[in-house]
């Protein structure tokens, strides 16, 4: 027996299974080009999300406690200036920052000169990593990159005091970025959390073009084994032949995957870039190795899982009423789980659970309905299309839940995006109320400035500007003495510049207290956490000196971490530590650089930093615009690629049912009435996915908003609901149902010449 | 004398493929009346489906007239839109069609199919059990047609004929799938019924006694254009 059994000729054995592609092409044209656009999918959400994690990381890591040396006359930092300060005995670490002709940010740093920083600081951090990689490299290596932009840094710990510095220069703190706050990461995870929806959705197309093909082999298979071919070597033939497929395709997807990903991460580091100065440093991304791993891993699952795990394939084997039970336990199971779960992962978890009762009960409940329909139905015709719904449902599985799925995803992607966007927008708004921001030299005298702006405000109209002095407080805790340190942003005069702020809660005419000194405000984030109301009154020591304010308003912060109190600079004791002093200007009919040159000479500097609000919103908008554009274009293509998928299925599926429909023309149906008939079928499938796509989309957007954000982030973005985007999705979805009609009309549309071909028909499943 | 129920004349269908036309039916002219059978005998490939197809309207002949229940159906474009509808109505009410296998949707119960074609013939559907009882299939009603036996398939597809009253049944073959025992069976059904109802019969098939139990025989020869 066993010699027979190895002497089982591979060659002819190949030939004769591979001699189903030869007949039929397509079918590997199409499980080729779907495990091609599912990896693509995959790897071109996965590579954006960490990309542009990990950049978001390094530079926090860069700004985390850092100041820097700055020459008094306001030059720009040359070789020399290093070689002085180390002279003097001063810890420095060049930092070199050069945008090179193409590709992203790169950092020079010396980490011999490192060394007097110590352990523990953000700098060593960073620079305990190797400097082979991007984007911290070596000194030297930066200094030869041919840039279009370079600048020389000189960073010193935190215990250098500026009396420890020579002449000429003074400490400044050095800030590559003000933190995003943590709506960017939410962004992420949320995308991250698409990944994994992208890739489950594929592999359930994948899954469902795969087991096609092998039903349509079946009975190659079947003669094989009459052949005297032991099942084992047919299985091992088929784990090779997808295998070599999933190889041959894989590595092209992740390429495409890439490049799709060049485009939305380009967008998405463009917009850190210009919103917050973060550069995106070249990201070390992902290899190759992890995506194509996942990738086969994926593809022999979702082909081949039932077959590795025989165990598994008991489940699938279950009776229908079974497996609908234990689909609704793991549905129940799940919600109950979502609104319960304490910690991310659980959501996670919940999340899958939903999934997967869903999509086992979604054809069942499909059919389960259609019979009920049909039982109770009069019409002849009509019960006929129920029943035919019924079968529908049943042998389209796999497509159908696919589609359920992207339809789902597309629905609560488009609800985040679009909530995203709104909320970008506003703390656009916030953030960058004027048209300018000036910043005040170091040394230089504010109050001179704001008399001036003060004496043009009655002459120039539109012009409009505030001050804002930024330091910190200590805000007593309740109950406890030892106090809260929160940010101070004070403002004056407190004009209609920042009365455009949104509040989100506040007392009667909020901004006229402000600007009257009676109170402060808060931002959303200290609120939370500490409980503030509005009406409360804070213990506020600001400086030397302490006292009670009262609340009078809560702003909405979009995710700023650090509490922050909001007040009227005017009533600032003289002893509060300014750390960082700007002006706000929109300029009105007034030229700005009539200001900025009037400024200049008021504090005798040779130049100004300006940043032109205007053309960062114009860019950041733009910027979002895109990376929102093309998140909705990932998740439309998806959509699409399931549509296509069941429309593929619904024409394999319904040629083998052709018959039962010219059966009907038999029996006396016109040609227009059967294809009206085959029309609302198709209609009365695709709309009823989408109905049950509908619950499915916006518990979604339930767990992403309100269960999911908040666990990671601490705080929630509103939920808001979009009926017209449901509406959109019907549409759409009945336009699928139209398409796959028409398709299925043209197979009817064919001469019915030999309807009697009965040997030839197959499909009389029920 | 009566009117006959079917009258062909002159009868022509050729196919075309490639750029060969295969002549299929030659000049054919018959009639059949009323309560009459006729076999349609021929080896394989001699165009005995493609008669019964252009019998019930599914295909169309090149030259000719069919006659049917007084309805003249001259071959020819002209018209073709409402002699597509003609044929379509009596298809739905005069014209019983049995082939050889799958005659019933797999998604509808036996008696729900015999519902289902009573129904669109405009008969009364409560006596669909009945039919099936008298082709004593009356138990399996509620079983779907993946269900039953070959056999029994066939008995429900005559069930289903019966239930809309025909005035002409067009059989192919209605026993080709069947075991000698069975196919006897199912014939003598079908016969009896036709009697006793009084409709038109033309069977197509390949065994001569079915053919000999037949009032009229045609047979339309050889293999014709090879
Ligand atoms: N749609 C078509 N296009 C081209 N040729 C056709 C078409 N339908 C039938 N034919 C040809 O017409 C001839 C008659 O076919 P038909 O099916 O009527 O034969 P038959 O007598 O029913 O054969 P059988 O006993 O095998 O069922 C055959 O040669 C067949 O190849
Ligand atoms: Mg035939």
């Amino acid at each position: 027996m066993n010699g027979s059994r190895s002497r089982t000729p591979l060659l002819p054995l190949a030939r004769a299974l591979l001699s189903h592609y030869r007949r039929h092409p397509l079918q590997l044209l199409a499980l080729a080009v779907m495990i091609v656009l599912a990896t693509m999918l995959w790897t071109g959400v996965n590579h954006l999300t960490s990309q542009a994690r990990a950049s978001l990381n390094q530079s926090e890591q860069a700004v985390a406690e850092r100041q820097q040396v700055l020459r008094d006359d306001g030059r720009d930092l040359v070789v020399d200036d290093f070689v002085s300060l180390r002279l003097a005995g001063v810890c420095v670490m060049p930092w070199l920052e050069v945008t090179p002709e193409t590709g992203n940010r790169l950092v020079g740093v010396d980490p011999l000169a490192a060394h007097c920083f110590g352990a523990g600081t953000g700098a060593s951090q960073v620079l305990d990593q190797p400097l082979d990689g991007k984007p911290f490299v070596d000194m030297h290596t930066a200094a030869t990159i041919d840039a279009l932009e370079s600048r020389l840094y000189l960073l010193t710990p935190e215990i250098t005091q500026a009396a420890d510095l020579p002449d000429g220069y003074h400490l400044k703190t050095f800030s590559v970025s003000p933190d995003t706050g943590e709506l960017g990461d939410s962004f992420l995870l949320n995308l991250e959390a698409l990944g994994v929806l992208v890739l489950l959705i594929t592999a359930l197309l994948l899954r469902s073009v795969y087991l096609l093909g092998l039903a349509q082999r079946r009975d190659s298979f079947a003669l094989l084994h009459r052949f005297g071919v032991p099942p084992g070597h047919v299985q091992s033939w088929l784990l090779l032949e997808i295998l070599s497929l999933a190889l041959v395709c894989v590595v092209p997807g992740v390429w495409l995957g890439r490049w799709l990903a060049a485009g939305l991460g380009g967008g998405f580091g463009q917009a850190l870039d210009g919103l917050f100065d973060i550069p995106l440093y070249a990201g070390q991304g992902q290899g190759w190795i992890t995506p194509v791993l996942v990738m086969l891993a994926v593809v022999l699952v979702a082909c081949l899982g039932d077959l590795l795990l025989l165990r598994f394939r008991e489940l699938f084997s279950l009776p229908v009423p079974a497996r609908s039970g234990l689909a609704t336990v793991l549905l129940v199971a799940g919600l109950a789980m979502a609104f319960l779960a304490p910690s991310l992962l659980w959501v996670f978890v919940a999340v899958a659970l939903v999934f997967a009762g869903a999509g086992w009960l979604t054809p069942v409940a499909v059919a389960y309905v259609a019979h009920w329909r049909a039982d109770r139905m009069a019409e002849p015709l009509t019960r006929w299309r129920y029943r035919e719904l019924a079968v529908l449902a049943r042998r389209l599985t796999l497509p159908l839940v696919a589609l359920q799925f992207a339809l789902a995803m597309v629905l609560a992607i488009q609800a985040l995006v679009t909530t995203f966007e709104d909320t970008f927008d506003r703390w656009l708004g916030q953030r960058l109320e004027a048209a300018y921001y000036i910043e005040v030299p170091a040394g230089a005298d504010g109050n001179k400035a704001a008399q001036s702006l003060t004496g043009q405000q009655e002459s120039v109209p539109g012009l409009q500007w505030h001050r804002v002095k930024r330091g910190q407080a200590q805000l007593a805790d309740v109950g406890n003495a030892s106090g809260l340190q929160v940010d101070v942003f004070a403002v004056a005069p407190v004009g209609s510049l920042i009365r455009q702020w949104a509040l989100l809660e506040a007392v009667d005419q909020p901004w006229k207290a402000l600007a009257s000194g009676q109170g402060v405000m808060v931002n959303e984030q200290l609120a939370r956490r500490q409980k503030i109301e509005v009406g409360d009154s804070l213990l506020l020591t600001l400086g030397e000196q302490s006292g009670m304010l009262p609340v009078l308003g809560i702003y909405p912060d979009y995710g700023r971490p650090v509490g922050e109190v909001l007040l009227n600079s005017e009533t600032l004791p003289d002893g509060f530590v300014i750390r960082f002093e700007s002006f706000s200007v929109t300029p009105g009919e007034l030229e700005i650089g009539s200001i900025t040159g009037a400024l200049k000479q008021l504090w005798g500097v040779e130049a100004l930093a300006i940043r032109d609000n205007g053309t960062i919103r114009e860019l950041a908008t733009g910027v979002f615009d895109q990376t929102f554009a093309l998140t909705r274009a990932m998740t439309l293509l998806t959509l699409i690629l399931a549509a296509s998928a069941l429309l593929m299925m619904g024409w394999v599926f319904f040629s083998t049912r052709a018959w039962y429909f010219r059966l009907l023309e038999v029996w006396g149906m016109s040609q227009r009435q059967v294809a009206g008939q085959l029309l609302r079928l198709a209609l009365l499938l695709t709309g009823g996915i989408a109905i049950l796509a509908l619950p499915l989309g916006v518990w979604l957007t339930w767990v992403l908003v309100h269960r999911i954000n908040p666990l990671a982030f601490g705080w929630s973005l509103p939920m808001a609901v979009y009926p017209a985007f449901w509406l959109q999705l019907a549409v759409l979805s009945l336009a699928i149902g139209l398409s796959i009609s028409v398709l299925m009309g043209r197979q009817l549309g064919k001469p019915a010449a030999t309807p009697v071909s009965a040997n030839a028909v197959v499909g009389g499943e029920r | 004398m009566t009117e006959s129920l079917l009258a062909v004349r002159g009868l022509s269908k050729q196919f075309v493929s490639g750029n060969e036309t295969v002549p299929v039916i030659e000049k054919l002219s018959f009639t059949l009346d009323e309560g009459q059978s006729l076999a349609l005998t021929g080896r394989s490939g001699s165009g005995k489906s493609t008669l019964l197809n252009l019998l019930c309207g599914l295909a169309s002949p090149d030259a000719g007239t069919i006659v049917l229940q007084g309805l003249v159906f001259e071959a020819g474009s002209s018209g073709a839109r409402q002699k597509a509808a003609a044929w379509a109505s009596l298809r739905r009410q005069q014209i019983g069609v049995v082939f050889q296998e799958a005659n019933l949707m797999p998604a509808l119960s036996l008696l729900e199919n015999v519902q289902f074609r009573a129904q669109l013939a405009g008969r009364d559907p409560s006596k669909s059990e009945d039919w099936l009882a008298r082709l004593d299939i009356g138990e399996l009603a509620g079983r779907y047609p993946d269900q039953v036996s070959g056999g029994q398939r066939q008995r429900a597809a005559l069930a289903m004929v019966f239930a809309m009253e025909p005035a002409l049944i067009l059989a192919d073959e209605p026993t080709g799938s069947l075991d000698r025992h069975t196919a006897c069976e199912v014939a003598g059904v079908l016969f009896d019924l036709q009697a006793r109802h009084g409709c038109g019969l033309i069977l197509a098939t390949h065994d001569a006694e079915l053919a000999a139990a037949c009032q009229h025989h045609l047979d339309l020869g050889h293999l014709s254009g090879l």
